[in-house]
């Protein structure tokens, strides 16, 4: 595993996110079960909910890698201390990049 | 430039094959990540933050049309564009997907190119002088022996898990251009009553315990350089330190062990070969792998060019351009120049599809094939004709690769920081365009001379903070990104490591606090003749600690 993140507290709104295996962008667990690129459709964890969901996602190896809790509010917008990493890895670098005009 | 025997190209070839077959698995579920990991790294793998890296080796830095269009042409099919050149004159793409890098290896495969060695607990690429084979201040060509080196080093069963990854840079010029006393091993080839022989320098490296390199021999012959390098390797192998990987580097050991002791314990090793596990490389193989780095059939020429003095006349832009970026040659004539990655506001190392075929067709006509990439990560020409160097700025103008900043102020070295690693606490790149943006007039950065500014997102110092003259740090305070400027490091033969200044700023702080820096420098400097790090050394750092407080 690649990643060591902060501990959050049971009861804090956690997403789960990870990379996906086979393009290496970021995903997020949604609520139903799926993993989807649309950071709108994450679902909102806590407890041991949110244990057993974690545990679920370790197991799909073959779809995503190294899934880790990602601090969120009730509501499903990106929170707490990591909020500037967590965003670059939602929207990409905060710098226009490639092909821009300078 | 060294060409692939038909060894070298099953090889390469057979691998791509192999990891094609670990990737399927991994994407079949058959591999976990745990067990993929290591085979990834082996191919210059990463999994970055928001996606996968893809290291390829640019052995000392060398590149040829073919390759560098190769190049481009896997910006554009697999990743967003463009690349990113390293410190260590290799190449990233930032945005494959790992079911197209076995497609993207067989490409590189096809000119002569891979990704072996990039990452993992081995002897990664050897670095060297851009200029090599061109500059007026080296004793010989470093290349042969770099490429002696990569062929030694590549696949050596002996070294292929050591305690943690292993940098050599070599160079043949007074002017330390290759930074070889913050390497693992940096060689300095002499030359010594008519002998080359190196210099050997061992437990140099930044991260987080930044330590200059312990000169460890004065002079070693030629055909005894393999050996002795392997001496040095299977001390390293054996008594560095596996328990702790933030205390695995050889640079800890040589400290740890005292530089006498570890020399002895080279001796030792070296002195215990038997003559039957001796390299003791023949005077022939030494003579064919020079023969590939025989230099361009230049035609002779006058030292002075009435074309280009015409063109300097004409156009101050051009004037400052070659004022700038251009270095010397060995022959009259001909010069060198610095292709800048560093456009004011731009990303530093990075060339799009568009840049890297201009570069790659202006180095068929004007440069003999050859294009080199630097370790501040900027493109060299090593061989151009006073005459070309009109036209060749007019295109390079025209592609946004006229930028006249090498060695300024704004030529920084920035590593992606947080806009892309996984490792980095802080950003890395607006900070650099900030900093670029302060000093964007180049009447200012002319007049502020050399001055080498450095910036890493984190500790691991990817981005040579501590050897910048002024070297910038981000660290993470409660999810806030700060920064710790430090001041009188240096990569050269004065290698140096900076001193941190005192409490880290904010972003808003940190271009007028380095603003603050420079004017005190203009101020205190005897003329505009002494370079930053000389008023610095001078006069201490208490006066310009003072000027990055002088808000407070």
């Amino acid at each position: 595993m690649t990643s060591v993140r902060p501990k959050l507290k049971p009861e804090t709104p956690k997403a789960i996110t990870a990379w996906d295996t086979a393009s290496g962008q970021t995903v997020w667990l949604s609520a139903d079960g799926q993993w989807t690129s649309d950071m709108t459709r994450l679902g909102v964890f806590t407890g041991r909910a949110a244990e057993d969901r974690l545990n679920e996602a370790r197991a799909q190896e073959h779809l995503v890698t190294d899934p880790y809790f990602m601090e969120v509010t009730a509501a499903g917008t990106i929170a707490g201390r990591e909020t500037l990493r967590e965003t670059i890895r939602a929207q990409g670098p905060t710098v226009p990049y490639g092909e821009v005009p300078r | 430039m060294y060409r692939y025997d038909e060894f070298d190209a099953a090889i390469v070839r057979e691998r791509v094959d192999q990891f094609r077959g670990q990737v399927s698995r991994r994407l079949d579920g058959t591999l976990l990540e745990d067990e993929f990991k290591p085979l990834r790294l082996q191919n210059g793998v990463y999994l970055q933050l928001h996606a996968y890296m893809l290291r390829v080796a640019i052995p000392y830095g060398q590149l040829d049309p073919a390759k560098l269009r190769r190049l481009a042409d896997i910006a554009e099919r697999y990743d967003r564009g463009y690349g990113h050149f390293t410190t260590r004159q290799n190449i990233q793409f930032n945005w494959v997907g790992l079911k197209d890098i076995p497609d993207v290896l067989q490409s590189l495969s096809e000119v002569e190119m891979h990704a072996i060695q990039t990452s993992g607990n081995c002897i990664r690429n050897v670095t060297s002088d851009h200029f090599a084979g061109a500059a007026q201040d080296e004793v010989m060509d470093p290349r042969p022996w770099c490429e002696i080196i990569r062929q030694w080093s590549t696949f050596h069963p002996e070294f292929a898990f050591l305690p943690r990854k292993f940098k050599i840079a070599v160079t043949a010029a007074e002017d330390d251009r290759a930074a070889i006393r913050v390497h693992d091993i940096g060689l300095h080839i002499r030359r010594r009553d008519g002998q080359i022989g190196f210099e050997v320098h061992v437990g140099g490296g930044q991260g987080r315990t930044p330590v200059i390199a312990t000169k460890l021999n004065d002079f070693v012959p030629e055909t005894e350089l393999l050996d002795y390098l392997e001496a040095i390797m299977r001390v390293y192998n054996r008594f560095g330190r596996r328990d702790n990987k933030y205390k695995a580097r050889i640079k800890i050991l040589v400290t740890e062990t005292g530089a006498d002791e570890f020399r002895r314990l080279v001796d030792t090793e070296y002195a215990a070969k038997t003559d039957a596990e001796k390299i003791a490389l023949p005077q022939a193989e030494i003579d064919r792998i020079h023969a590939y780095f025989a230099p361009p059939d230049l035609t002779r020429k006058p030292a002075r060019s009435q074309i280009l003095e015409t063109a300097q006349a004409a156009n101050p832009a051009f004037q400052r351009w070659i004022r700038v970026n251009l270095h010397p040659h060995k022959q009259a004539g001909y010069a060198s120049i610095t292709i800048s990655l560093k456009p004011i506001g731009g990303l530093a190392g990075d060339a799009t599809t568009a840049q890297m075929r201009v570069v790659a067709k202006l180095a068929e006509e004007y440069g003999h094939d050859d294009i080199r990439v630097t370790h501040a990560q900027n493109l060299v020409l090593p061989h151009v004709a006073l005459d070309d160097l009109p036209a060749l700025y007019a295109d390079l103008d025209g592609a946004g690769l006229a930028t006249a900043n090498e060695g300024l102020v704004t030529d920084m070295i920035v590593c992606p920081g947080l806009d892309y690693c996984n490792l980095a606490n802080a950003r890395s790149i607006p900070v650099g365009q900030d900093i670029q943006q302060t000093f964007a007039d180049p009447d200012y950065q002319e007049d502020i001379g050399r001055l080498h500014i450095n910036i890493s997102g984190c500790i691991n110092a990817c981005g040579h903070h501590h050897v910048g003259h002024i070297g910038i740090l981000g660290v993470d305070r409660k999810g806030e990104e700060f920064y710790q400027i430090s001041l009188g490091g240096r990569a050269d033969h004065h290698a140096a490591i900076g001193d941190i200044a005192g409490r880290a700023l904010s972003r808003e702080e940190v271009p007028d606090a380095i603003k603050r820096i420079i004017d005190t420098y203009r101020d205190l400097r005897t003329s505009a003749a002494e370079p930053f790090i000389e008023t610095l050394n001078r006069l201490g750092h208490t006066p310009f600690k003072e000027a990055i407080y002088a808000a407070d």
